[in-house]
């Protein structure tokens, strides 16, 4: 194994780089090995570049570690890389890179370059948790994925005219395309009487979509998962979770989108920003080719 | 239940919400009268630095619009009005969102939410 480590510290000179190989290599990938997912509060990383030290560069030049990728970024303990947003194994890893008795004495600088770089990457961490923060796309290999939900084709939809005006969130979801904006219950005439979850709800279920209260966010083994949400007495809205896992809308006539009202990737609707949709209703199931809208 | 009609736009000035998801977007008369104090309003508005609407959220409020017979479109969001006309578009401040409340203020009754934050 061998790992090539850059410092990410100088603005006008190349950043020093260092290589690890053998028993060395594989101790500092035991050290990187992932420990926990971040969670979305601690997954940012700062939103514009600053001066002196930013985080480690890691490539693997040859060898691998279990879920590393081959090049990541260590900031403060935190990974970031491809699928990668996890703290650390040792969340001290710079130091043990850094460290007065780490590689990089090794470097060919001043013998106070490893004090001096500790200095720095300790004021780093002090000023990190203060400055303003840009989400991190969090690790996706644990969204469990669904065989059967739609592909997420935002293009398809997002045509700027018919289909896009003329398809609301129901439309959407159900992956049924009628150009009338859909309402539940309408096909069936069973159309909802107030905008309440006890009133939407059975509408959708005289459209044939199977309510699933109990389904707690998992895919179902046929037809894909819905999401009813209602704005009390103003609105109703729906989600449809795709194949990766995650879930996208189609907010009225505007396009289909993947985040939230906060521009968070939802990965559970139930705690995504839904804006004055505040009740979450119940999940559903559509099974391909049952159901009917209008 | 208020839902959206048919509405003869090169007759009537119309006004509306853009609003929800589920339902359509309520759409409204405006008389002649509310015409005229909206175009007065915005005689009196500045200009503004901005060429386009402020970032909007994905649900829930949106803005409104006001339509001229002839096409003349005024959106509104957060204080910023877009006017767009066949001689082009023109952005125009109203920090305090007269434009905006006096459009919703004429909304028929039971149409908008009661909760409506704008």
């Amino acid at each position: 194994m061998k790992l090539k480590i850059t410092i990410d510290v100088f603005s006008g000179r190349p950043n020093p780089t260092l290589y690890l190989e053998g028993r060395e290599a594989e101790e500092a990938a035991a050290r990187l090995r992932p420990e926990r997912q971040l969670n979305r509060s601690e997954a940012k990383l700062p939103t514009f570049p600053t001066l002196g030290y930013r985080g480690l560069r890691v490539d693997f030049v040859s060898g691998k570690q279990r879920g590393l990728p081959q090049s990541l970024n260590v900031i403060d303990g935190d990974l970031f890389g491809p699928d990668l947003s996890h703290r650390a194994t040792d969340p001290y890893f710079e130091d043990f890179i850094c460290g007065s008795t780490g590689p990089i004495r090794r470097l060919p600088f001043p013998q106070n370059f490893p004090g001096l770089l500790e200095r720095e990457i300790n004021r780093f961490r002090k000023g990190r948790l203060k400055l303003p923060g840009r989400p991190f796309p969090l690790h996706k290999r644990h969204v469990k994925a669904c065989r059967c939900a739609p592909l997420y084709e935002p293009d398809w939809w997002n045509d700027g005219g018919q289909k896009q005006f003329n398809n609301n969130c129901y439309n959407y979801s159900t992956n049924y395309r009628t150009d009338t904006f859909a309402q539940p219950g309408q096909a069936a005439g069973a159309m909802y009487a107030n905008l309440t979850c006890a009133s939407v709800r059975p509408a959708a279920e005289a459209d044939c979509l199977i309510n699933s209260p109990s389904a707690n966010n998992k895919c179902p083994k046929e037809g894909h998962l819905v999401a009813l949400v209602i704005w009390p007495n103003g609105d109703f809205h729906w989600y449809r979770k795709g194949r990766n896992g995650l879930w996208t809308h189609k907010p009225g006539g505007t396009p289909v989108t993947n985040v939230d009202n906060s521009g968070h990737a939802i990965s559970d609707p139930r705690t995504a920003d839904r804006g004055p949709y505040t009740d979450f209703c119940t999940f559903m199931v559509v099974m391909h080719g049952h159901i009917k809208i209008l | 239940m208020a839902t959206s009609k048919s509405f003869d736009s090169s007759q009537e000035w119309t006004a509306g919400a853009f609003l929800f998801s589920g339902r359509p977007d309520p759409v409204w008369f405006i008389d002649l009268i509310t015409a005229g104090r909206l175009e007065a309003i915005w005689n009196s508005l500045p200009a503004s630095a901005a060429s386009t609407l402020a970032h909007q959220p994905l649900l829930g409020y949106r803005g409104c619009f006001l339509r001229q017979p002839d096409g003349t479109e005024w959106s509104v969001f957060a204080g910023v009005i877009t006017r767009q006309s066949s001689t082009g578009a023109v952005t125009r401040e109203d920090p305090d969102r007269k434009f905006e409340r006096l459009v919703l203020a004429t909304a028929p009754a039971n149409v908008l939410p009661r909760d409506l934050a704008i």
